[in-house]
């Protein structure tokens, strides 16, 4: 058995996915990240560093980073690229002023070496805001039909109502599953 | 009482001379010992980074209760009205803060999926390679090993990390012997930065709490 063959077998056993969710500022990340870890979201404030969490999901490890989306805190997006699988960038869809700067940051992201072997999931977040763009309007407005590096996909979902968080992250773990985890 | 403290610091100097080089303490060096340490494996002062912890909480994710959770209070809020405290200050102890007692009931040790959270702030340096290994041990007995990497740390950044994790099964006479003998269930916990030991704190764990004396 080969030494890439071996290694493959450590990782399928493990089968451990590092998941960065990323976004402008008051997007909805943690909240996203505390609904999805069933812990109350009443008191959320700017997150000014990172939350983690590792979990347990569908027999996946999942360590999954939330980094403060500010724009100070932008530039140190970077430190945190290695060794993801799964890239979740987090939109206010209510947000319509701020959805260029929202297209600009995530085009970006998505030219990072680091990056390219990670999966994307768009969140189309804060659907149950009065005035939130469809997620079909996200995809126009973001310009991810462009995107041809990376396997991507977007979901609407309310962080706030816990709606289709569920349906995300899972489209994203088959994805990585797929790519990652070969199949005996 | 005296005779199990002179066994305490012979072992303690055993472990000391485990590691290969007393004054630089690995990753390595720590995840091999085989005990509780009897001391404290680096000075308080080691924290060049201005690491803070200022929150531990656990919960219960079944039923979502909250367990244990004790914050540091937030600074700004000790402005004016503090300096009467000040005075009446207890002297320093160097190790405060480097150690959590906590007191559950017998039904933690039944509990299924639970979540712990650290909550620290970091100084004006940046921070690489931040990594936490946690030994939990009764008595001798290894119970369970953490190992995780943060890695980068913004400066000035208060950041959290939840680790959720299925409750490792003990059999059911090591569940009674850990009720029996409250705060021999201890834990280490070492914090690296680029490889360098930088902080050391402690815990230790009853499971008594809610029973009568008489019961033990």
């Amino acid at each position: 058995m080969g030494f890439l063959k071996v290694l493959k077998k450590i990782k399928q056993k493990e089968k451990e996915m590092r998941i960065l969710m990323l976004g402008l500022d008051n997007a909805g990340k943690t909240t996203i990240l505390k609904r999805f870890n069933g812990e109350p979201i009443d008191t959320i404030s700017p997150t000014l560093g990172f939350n983690i969490k590792t979990l347990e999901h569908r027999d996946f490890k999942l360590n999954m980073w939330d980094v403060g989306g500010q724009k100070s805190l932008r530039s140190y997006w970077r430190n945190y690229f290695e060794c993801t699988d799964g890239l979740i960038w987090v939109v206010d869809s209510a947000d319509r002023r701020r959805l260029e700067d929202c297209r600009s940051e995530l085009h970006v992201l998505l030219k990072e070496e680091r990056l390219i072997g990670a999966t994307l999931l768009v969140f189309a977040n804060k659907q149950d805001l009065p005035g939130a763009c469809t997620s079909e309007e996200i995809k126009e407005l973001l310009e991810l039909d462009k995107i041809k590096t990376h396997h991507w996909n977007i979901v609407w979902c309310s962080a706030v109502s816990g709606d289709n968080l569920l349906k995300g992250i899972d489209w994203l773990i088959d994805d990585i599953a797929c790519r990652i985890f070969t199949q005996d | 009482m005296s005779v199990v403290r002179e066994k305490h610091d012979l072992q303690s100097s055993k472990i000391l001379s485990q590691v290969e080089n007393p004054t630089v303490i690995t990753p390595e060096d720590v995840l091999h010992l085989t005990k509780i340490t009897d001391t404290y494996l680096c000075d308080p002062d080691a924290n060049i980074y201005d690491i803070d912890f200022t929150r531990f909480k656990i919960r219960d994710l079944e039923s979502g209760a909250v367990l244990f959770e004790i914050a540091k209070p937030i600074p700004e809020n000790t402005d004016e009205g503090s300096e009467k405290n000040q005075e009446s200050e207890d002297p320093i102890d160097p190790n405060s803060g480097r150690f959590v007692r906590y007191q559950f009931t017998p039904q933690f040790l039944k509990l299924k999926t639970v979540g712990a959270t650290v909550e620290f702030t970091v100084g004006s340096k940046p921070v690489n390679r931040f990594r936490m290994i946690e030994r939990h041990f009764f008595r001798d007995k290894l119970l369970k090993t953490f190992d995780f990497e943060f890695g980068f740390c913004i400066p000035y950044s208060k950041n959290t990390c939840e680790h959720i994790y299925e409750f490792p099964t003990l059999p059911s006479d090591l569940v009674k012997e850990m009720i029996a003998a409250p705060f021999e269930t201890r834990s280490d916990s070492f914090y690296f930065v680029d490889d360098h030991l930088i902080m050391h704190n402690k815990a230790d764990y009853a499971y008594n709490g809610g029973m009568s004396l008489q019961a033990t």
